[in-house]
């Protein structure tokens, strides 16, 4: 095994003592800033039970007790996934998250699976053709594509499907699942429709998950475009391609077998870091665009009603994700580049 | 140390060359002349974002409506409700009658002026963090590579989210979660190129002859690691500005009716399919602006980096 055990209870600890850090900036954050922390922690109540509501916050997050018993008191509380009640869905707070969770992770997933592998092929295209028009083309729209605004694609996409008439908002047409006996089960409604059999709401929820994944996967695209193009450009030149044509190997086989081979550790990387960079893009893009549920409905929920303990989870949530892909990264790297030993 | 050896070595060789580039001619405008005759992408980059600023600094003279640029909304804003494109009003009108195109040449100055801000402190936080990490090793280098690694792991959107919770909207809000999260990248690329510039001969003498640790620091170590970090920042400008806009776009940092691109998004968005051009133009002014510098910092990175630049050819 190219990774070891060791390097995994490190990474895993790494990873801990980061969220433990990000919760207790979080809780600083409330605590230092100007103001009533209670009163924000009950999400600025006003009416006849405003009192009762802040003092319950004010018990809550123990504001009575030093500072370093109220930060571990805090931290004990998130670990145990108790992070009190949502103000903007009166939920637990960990359950809203899970549920939503879910539906960001299936728009993200649907994203890369089509985007990369064309983004891959496209810069590796590039790279064999270089110094003709074609590669201009492709890198400057790889450039293009990497700096495009992807809620304002979204607008732009949404637009063109209103006017074509074939508007897609929302996730899942709610009708047609009652009519065929639809029942969500895991939160990924693609698998859950399959599972069932479910036909009709498989489209249903395929088309309506499309747009915005492509728009989602305009970021990715581009980057794969450049730097597949780069890595190949690196790898084509080295000695053991050389002598490979020397040897009379086939030419896709250099190109697949040998040099592409040589660039996919760091585009696992790149894509790993990418994949927890684009769930903002998919925040921003689900709701306020295609009106989805998913995390960006939490997020804008959460400022309307200043939840601040919605919000929390959402730093701590997105933290996790992030911190699980790297992780993620890393291993797979290990484990395909023998080079790598971790 | 922590990389292996041929990290290390790599490294080494790649802030040779940078210091070679810089050496060779009179450094960064030298830099920037060879650029500008090698490539292309350098000159339609550099076009588009003197053109940017160009709008910026004469923003109260383009606009038709300066007023409407700044926010305030018109007398006769009933009668001018969401007007379509025209000859008086270029793009249109938004949902309170305002100028759109005034609006928007005057987004101009806050999207040029929260990249500055954001950027310039970023760097200078994470310059500082990288070599002090680097040259102090032990505790330290712990700490502080903690904390890189603890604020890149949070995106700058769910930051905002807290603080816009806690301070409500402003400037601040968004410069200040964005830098919260911006400096850790600058920090690990002045990390990664201190930790080698440490070890050279020069700072060993450096530190034999007694000269003092801020010196060092200031005299060696910074000024041989802050050209990749800056080109590294050119780079980042566009990426800034388009995390910004997202951020004012959900309504989490400028408040409503400020002149930036992300903010007349959000107050269209609702009116998306009756009048588009609301929120249609200023998206294209974020993907120029942020085309533009991005064009400037790739080429400028090509150009420092010999290995990007690099003929080479097939053997089929």
């Amino acid at each position: 095994m190219p990774v070891s055990l060791n390097y995994i209870v490190k990474r895993l600890f790494w990873s801990i003592l980061v969220l433990i850090g990000v919760i207790v900036f979080s809780y600083l954050v409330i605590i230092l800033s100007p103001g009533d922390p209670a009163t924000k922690w009950a999400g600025n109540p006003r009416g006849v039970n405003a009192t009762l509501a802040i003092e319950a916050a004010r018990r809550e997050l123990g504001l009575d007790k030093p500072l370093h018993i109220q930060v571990f008191e805090f931290l004990v509380k998130v670990f145990t996934g108790n992070l009190g009640t949502s103000i903007a869905y009166k939920q637990p707070v960990f359950t809203i998250l899970y549920s939503n969770l879910a539906a960001t992770l299936e728009l993200l997933f649907c994203s890369y699976v089509i985007v990369l592998p064309i983004g891959i092929f496209l810069g590796v295209y590039s790279a064999l053709h270089r110094d003709e028009l074609i590669d201009d083309v492709l890198q400057t729209f790889g450039t293009v594509t990497a700096n495009t605004p992807a809620f304002w694609l979204a607008a732009i996409v949404f637009l063109m499907l209103v006017s074509s008439g074939h508007p897609v908002y929302g996730r899942i047409d709610t009708r047609l699942a009652l009519e065929t006996g639809f029942q969500p089960m895991t939160g990924l409604y693609l698998l859950d429709s399959v599972l069932q059999g479910n036909m009709v709401v498989f489209v249903d929820v395929l088309i309506k998950l499309i747009p915005p994944a492509l728009i989602v996967g305009v970021y990715p695209l581009g980057l794969s475009i450049r730097l597949s193009r780069t890595l190949m450009a690196e790898s084509l030149t080295e000695d053991f391609v050389r002598a490979a044509v020397a040897w009379g190997v086939r030419k896709r086989r250099i190109i697949w077998k040998y040099a592409f081979r040589a660039s996919i550790p760091p585009l696992v990387q790149v894509s790993g870091l990418a994949f927890a960079y684009s769930l903002i893009d998919a925040m921003v893009v689900e709701y306020a665009v295609f009106g989805r549920e998913g995390l960006g409905r939490l997020l804008v929920d959460a400022l309307n009603y200043s939840d601040f303990k919605l919000a929390i989870g959402l730093l701590i949530i997105v933290t996790v994700f992030y911190l699980v892909i790297n992780t993620l990264a890393d291993l797979i790297q290990a484990l395909i580049d023998p080079r790598v030993r971790l | 140390m922590q990389g292996s050896s041929s990290d290390k070595l790599d490294i080494s060789v790649a802030v040779r060359n940078v210091q070679k580039t810089l050496r060779s001619g009179t450094g960064i405008i030298a830099l920037i002349i060879r650029t500008w005759r090698r490539s292309h992408r350098f000159k339609i980059g550099l076009l588009i974002s003197l053109f940017i600023v160009i709008i910026g600094v004469l923003a109260p003279f383009l606009a038709p409506y300066p007023r409407d640029g700044l926010g305030y909304v018109p007398e006769d804003a009933l009668l001018k409700i969401r007007l379509p494109p025209s000859q008086e009003h270029l793009f249109g009108t938004d949902t309170r009658g305002r100028d759109i195109f005034s609006r928007v040449v005057f987004g101009v100055r806050s999207a040029l002026l929260q990249i500055f801000l954001v950027v310039s402190s970023s760097l200078l936080i994470g310059l500082f963090m990288g070599v002090l990490a680097a040259y102090y090793k032990g505790i330290v280098e712990t700490v502080i590579n903690y904390l890189i690694e603890l604020f890149m792991s949070i995106p700058a959107i769910v930051i905002a989210l807290a603080l816009r919770l806690v301070l409500g909207s402003g400037l601040l809000t968004v410069v200040l979660a964005l830098i919260i999260t911006w400096w850790s990248w600058y920090g690990r690329v002045t990390y990664i190129y201190s930790r080698s510039i440490v070890e050279m001969d020069y700072v060993l003498l450096a530190k034999l002859s007694g000269v003092s640790g801020l010196k060092i620091i200031l005299r060696h170590v910074v000024r041989n690691a802050s050209p990749p970090v800056l080109v590294q920042a050119v780079t980042d400008l566009g990426s800034v500005l388009l995390e910004a806009s997202a951020i004012n776009f959900l309504g989490l940092g400028l408040p409503p009716d400020s002149p930036e691109w992300g903010v007349i998004m959000q107050e269209g968005i609702q009116y998306l399919s009756i009048s588009p051009w609301i929120s249609v133009f200023p998206g294209v002014f974020i993907l120029v602006t942020a085309l533009g510098f991005s064009l400037i910092g790739d080429s400028l990175r090509e150009e420092v980096d010999p290995k990007l630049r690099r003929r080479w050819r097939l053997w089929f």
